[in-house]
Formats: C-alpha cells, structure tokens, sequence
C-alpha cells in the first residue's frame, strides 16, 4: 500500500475530520485530526488500512499558539508507511477521547502524556500517574512553562 | 477478645519481670552486661582489630542495578573481574549484604525504597556512591525528578566517579573501603 | 488499583522495585489465588530522570551524550536514532565508510546486549552458571568495542554526518580472534539450552504470546520475532547500509519463552556476519562529506525547523525518536520511543493464569530495559 492511496482512503473517507494532509516521503505522511472524531479515524486504519501498531503517543507544548498537540504515529507490521496523526487542543482544558479501545497498548502512553502534560484522556480505564511520583501530579513538568527546570538543588554548582 | 486480652497482660507480665531483672545489678558478686557493652568494651582493644580483618575480607554487596553503573556492577561480580577471590561477592538480598552501592540516579519516586534496601541491611554496612549520578547528579543534575544530594542522605564512605567507572574502578573502590576499614576511619562502625 | 478488587483467600505479593529477577527497578504487584496469578499490574517510574525535558535544554551535540544514557545495554541503538532525526531534518550526507563502521559498533552493541541479557535470563530461572560463561564472551565483545569507541557503555561515538574515530589498526585481526570463540561459545549455550531437562520444563510453552496478541499489544523486537512475525526495521526500512547486507531475519514460530532466547541466540550469530561482511566491503573514504558545514568540530549547530521520526532495530525491538526542531540550536521537542515500553505493558494480560514461579520466567524473557521504559 503506498502513501498516496492510504491519505487519499483516509480523506475520502473523512471528509470533515481530516485536514492539513502532506506526503513527505514514500514512507512517511502526516494528516491532522480533528480531536472530537479520533477514534473513529483511528478503528478506521487499523481495520481498513492495516494501520495496526500505534508507535507512539505524546504531547507537543506550543505556549505561544496556545495550544497542545497530541501526536499518534501509526505504523504496521506489513507495509512500511508510518502515518503522523496530530489533535490539536486548546491549552487550558486539553481533553481528547482515549484511543484505548482501539490501540491496547495507548494506556501507558496516555497516562504518560496526562501526567507530563495535563491532557484528560475520556473513557480511559484507569488514568493516573505512570512514571512521577503522586505528589507531583499537577505540575505538568514537561510544559513549556514549568518552573522546577532547572533543578538547583544539587550543591557546587558552577 | 478474650484472647487480646490475655496477650496484652502476658505482655504487661513480661515487662514487668524485666523491669525486675534490672535489680540484679545489687546483687554481690553478679554482674549483667549486654551486647552493646560487650561491642563497645571490644572497640578499645586488639580485638576490634581482628574483627575488622574479618570484616574487610569479606564485603558483600547488593545487587540493585538502578542505571548504566549497574550494568558494571553485574560484570564486576562475575566471571571476567572475578571479585569473588578479595571475598566480595554479589549478594541479591540486602539481608546478607555489608555493602550498599548506589549504581545511579536516585529519584524521588525510587528514594524511599532505596532506603529500606538500606534499612534492612545488618550492620555494620557501608555505602560506595558508584558513578556520577550518585555523587553529583551526573548530567541529571537539573532533572525534576531525580533527587540531588545523595550523600547527605546515606553515609558514603567511598565515591567511584565516572560515567560509567569500570569494573576496575568499582574493585579499587573496595580497596579504598578495606583501607579505612583498617584504619578505621570507615562511617559504617561507630569506635 | 490491585487493592479495590481483593477477593475471599486472594493476596496481593508486591514484587521489586528492588529484586534480583529484576533486571532494573520496576514494581510488578501480583494477585495471587493460592500460587496461580489473578490478575498483575506493573507499576514503573521508579528510575525515571526526565530525559525528554533535558534534550530540550541542550545543544544538539550535547545530546548525544544525553540520548547515550536511555538504555545502557543499546546506547549505540540510541545515538543513532538520535543522530538520524538529525540527518535528516537537516539534510546531511554519511560517506559510505562511516556508514559502514556505525553498522559495526552497532551491531556489537546488539551482541553484547543479547550476552548479557541470555546470561540474566539463565539466572533468573536458576540457571547462574549460564551467566558466568555468557559475561565472560561479553567481555571479548566490549573489548573490541572499546577498542573503536573508547568506551564499554556509554560510547558518545556517532557524530552528525559520520564517527568520531575510524576503526584501529589491527581490528580486522582482533575480530579474526575473538568471534570463532563468541561462536563456539553460543554454540555451546544452545547445546546447553537444548539438552537441559530442567531449563526446557521452565521455558518451553511457557508464557506463550501468540501472533496476532502481539501485534495487538504493539511488541516488536526478539519477542514479537519469536511468534514467527519476520518484522525487522533493518530489514522494513532501512537505514545506513543494511540494505546492501546479507542477513536474514531470524524467527521462531512457538512464542514461548524457549523461543525468545532461540530467537536472540540466532541473531547473535547474524550480527556476527554482518559485522565480517562489513569489514570485507567497507571502502577506503573520509569519515565526514567533504566542504560540509556540520562535523565533529562545530559544537553550536543550527537545524532547520521542521518534524521527522527516525526509527532503527534496537536489540530490543523499534527504538524511534520523534524531533520537531524550530529553527534554533536545541531541539524543540524530543520523543524517544522505546521498545520495551509496550512490551513491559504485556506483562499483565501474559501473567494471568501463569504460577508465581513463572513470573519471573516469563518478565525475563522479555529482556526488558527499565531504565529505557522509564527515561
């Protein structure tokens, strides 16, 4: 399956959800997603486009558009295309649907991204903290404007 | 409930008979002495100096890979570097462990284990900060979310540095324990 | 949340995140209804270090030397993801020769990776004598490598557009020495494998993950290559010279344990060829392209904005690097996506059932890297 054919599937299929589509490579292709609707976009892929490994799932802070990407790369165990799917969110109130039931393994990455971010992740089945420690859930350390980096604490420093 | 009860007025007894022991002291002739007598009376004499041989000959460590120093750790306690013929042998429980090595960067979620890893330890025991990470933050100082310091926390007697140190350095780190084992300048006993 | 769902004659045993199976700290929290597991989550974090907001903070020939600490037994792997988002945001040409000589150190990266992680396993399953012989090989191999990078572990060897040093002189002697050794030894370890009554009854259909599970978990590596899945980046999308290379992607079709150690077994001896076919081909050349701005020498570098995700065949499976760069002389963002992430997630569904034996059998098969998981 070649890239042009999976954007021309995808946007055909939706029209209203898929926008802002490129084909940078013969491997690579991007689309940006409206975030009401990623779920459907993403059972989609996977059941008809083979797209059936979700690589990776993560946040992109952009304080001065204000707002927050969720990206999704999606690839497959078959043909070697990886799709760069992107959600973009307002900063204040980031909450997108969890693509959980899609894509099993999203839960780690999920609540990776809500700890280190803020995103709230809807229908997730267990979201809290992953890899921080509990009371420093709320910081959002990987924010573009958190405060705790550098950490100062360590002595003799230059 | 009956049986609560009756175990706390065992235990009620029990205190009571050794609030009584402690009479024997009046006794003519009769003198009680405990451990910490016996170790501290020890620490004064030629004694102490035997035990510490026997100590320093015979430093157990604990396995606990916790970054890059850890994987170091592994191959100085096997085969190739062979620590096992200065009598320091890789221990995975720290309840037969002497010495704690800290092989990484500490973080604030892993800390509080770290410490009853420390806790659990017999003593005497002693701490090497292995590597960068545990001596000076290494190049996570600035992290938010490693914690910094570590030698304020535990009582390290010997630092590694390097990133990672190699087997050779960890084994001469040893060297540089039994050293003030011997002399004893070493954190781990109290003299 | 083990806790809310307890029943009548049910316990929970919390494993680690200190514990000698375990090859990193990690939390592993078993229900157990007499000695069968219920249900297990795994609870990670505990070496977390924020590696992602670092490279965010540092120039990007500073971080390689960041990206060199995500996993300690595939720092190679790493830098060259990193190094390749790089080379290809920005544009930049590898000669053929330094091409070739990152397809040596990476792929003794990926022997000695699958030494040490064998030889754990053995131990895990009681098998301690197994580690001794594997480190003493791995030895052999981290000198060779030692002997090109400088270093054992953490080696900051890969630069953009090309290597830090060529291969020394007398290496091709060096490897003429060592690998008939490395190979009579794994030899040896599957005789050892193959024969043992007692390792067979621990691993053989044992913690069997099926193919279409594992495509569904989202594993990729020696455990998803082990249900007879041939997915294999080098192979799927080449990168550097692989595609010019004779290898064959090694599989297994049972999905158990055994197989997952057959599997790494064979792909010892495939990087082995690799790295000879290499050292036969590699032309005569300079390390870095002529007249380009970017080499060893230019600390401060300026990349130009833009996104690309990068992704190579970690000894554990698909190691990738999302970077979105702005313009300025540090990256905007890094992702590091790591193979043993999804695979550690697979824990519970493969533990359900098992006895608590075999838990460690299981989880250390998959020869995780928690220091990768956790970043």
């Amino acid at each position: 399956m070649d890239a042009n054919t999976i954007i021309d599937s995808l946007s055909g299929q939706f029209p209203d959800d898929i926008y802002d589509t490129d084909v940078e490579s013969g491997i690579r292709i991007l689309a940006k997603v409206k975030p009401e609707n990623v779920v459907e976009v993403c059972r989609y892929l996977k059941e008809d486009l083979s797209f059936d490994h979700l690589g990776c799932e993560f946040g992109v802070d952009y304080p001065d558009r204000n707002e927050i990407e969720v990206v999704y790369l999606i690839s497959s165990y078959d043909h070697p295309v990886v799709l760069t799917l992107k959600a973009i969110l307002p900063r204040d109130n980031p909450e997108i649907e969890s693509v959980v039931p899609v894509y099993w393994n999203a839960n780690w990455y999920e609540r990776e991204t809500y700890e280190l971010f803020g995103v709230k992740y809807i229908n997730h089945p267990d979201l809290r903290q992953l890899v921080l420690p509990e009371e420093m859930l709320g910081e959002w350390p990987l924010r573009k404007d958190y405060k705790g980096f550098p950490n100062k604490t360590a002595k003799n420093l230059v | 409930m009956d049986e609560v009860e009756q175990t706390e007025a065992e235990q009620t007894e029990v205190e009571e008979n050794e609030a009584e022991n402690f009479g024997y002291d009046d006794v003519p002739g009769v003198t009680l002495t405990d451990s910490n007598a016996i170790s501290d009376f020890l620490k004064k004499t030629k004694v102490q100096d035997v035990l510490n041989w026997g100590r320093k000959n015979s430093l157990w460590f604990t396995v606990n890979a916790m970054g890059c120093c850890g994987v170091e750790l592994l191959s100085t306690g096997m085969a190739h570097y062979d620590t096992d013929r200065f009598g320091i042998i890789p221990r995975n429980s720290p309840r037969h462990a002497d010495v704690l090595i800290i092989s990484g960067y500490v973080t604030k979620k892993y800390l509080p284990a770290l410490k009853r890893v420390w806790d659990q330890m017999p003593s005497p025991k002693w701490v090497i900060a292995f590597g960068d990470c545990a001596i000076s933050g290494g190049p996570f100082y600035e992290s938010y979310s490693t914690h910094q310091n570590v030698d304020e926390i535990f009582p390290v007697d010997v630092f590694v540095p390097g990133c990672p140190p190699r087997c050779e350095a960890l084994i001469q780190g040893f060297v540089e324990l039994q050293k003030k084992i011997e002399a004893k300048k070493d954190r781990g006993t109290e003299y | 949340m083990l806790e809310e769902k307890v029943g009548p004659s049910e316990m929970i045993v919390h494993i680690g995140p200190q514990h000698p199976m375990l090859p990193g700290p990690f939390r592993l929290n078993a229900r157990l209804r007499g000695e069968t597991v219920v249900d297990s989550e795994v609870e990670m974090g505990w070496i977390h270090k924020g590696i992602e907001k670092i490279l965010e903070n540092k120039t990007y020939l500073q971080g390689i030397t960041i990206v060199d600490r995500i996993c300690y037994l595939a720092a190679l792997s790493n830098e060259e993801a990193y190094v390749g988002c790089v080379e290809k945001l920005a544009g930049i040409e590898v000669p053929e020769r330094s091409q070739y000589i990152r397809v040596i150190v990476e792929e003794l990266s990926r022997l000695q990776s699958h030494l040490l992680g064998m030889g754990e396993y053995a131990s895990f399953v009681g098998f301690v004598s197994m580690f001794m012989y594997t480190i003493k090989e791995r030895e052999d191999v981290l000198s060779l490598l030692d002997s090109i990078t400088g270093a054992r572990i953490t080696h900051s060897f890969l630069r953009f557009g090309g290597v830090k040093d060529d291969i020394p002189p007398g290496f091709r002697d060096d490897v003429k020495r060592v690998f008939p050794n490395v190979r009579k030894a794994i030899d040896s370890y599957e005789d050892m494998y193959s024969t043992d009554s007692i390792y067979r009854a621990r691993t053989v259909d044992v913690g069997v993950l099926t193919a279409d599970v594992a495509k569904d978990l989202g594993v990729s590596g020696p455990p998803l290559r082990a249900t007879g899945v041939p997915f294999d980046i080098r192979k799927d999308e080449p990168y550097l010279v692989y595609e010019d290379l004779d290898f064959k992607v090694c599989t297994e079709t049972a999905g158990d344990v055994y197989a997952r150690i057959q599997v790494r077994l064979d792909e010892m001896r495939e990087s082995m060829y690799i790295i000879e076919q290499c050292l036969d081909q590699m032309p005569e050349g300079p390390l870095f392209a002529e007249d380009t701005p970017y080499g060893k020498r230019s600390p401060v570098m300026r990349i130009p904005a833009g996104e690309v995700y990068h992704r190579v065949e970690d000894p554990r499976g698909e190691m990738g690097f999302y970077m979105v760069s702005d313009g300025s002389d540090k990256p905007y963002r890094v992702k590091i996506r790591g193979p043993v992430y999804p695979t550690l997630q697979t824990l519970p569904p493969l533990l359900k059932g098992v006895k608590v034996a075999d838990i460690v059998a299981i989880a250390g098969s998959m020869d995780t890297c928690t220091s990768e998981v956790d970043r």
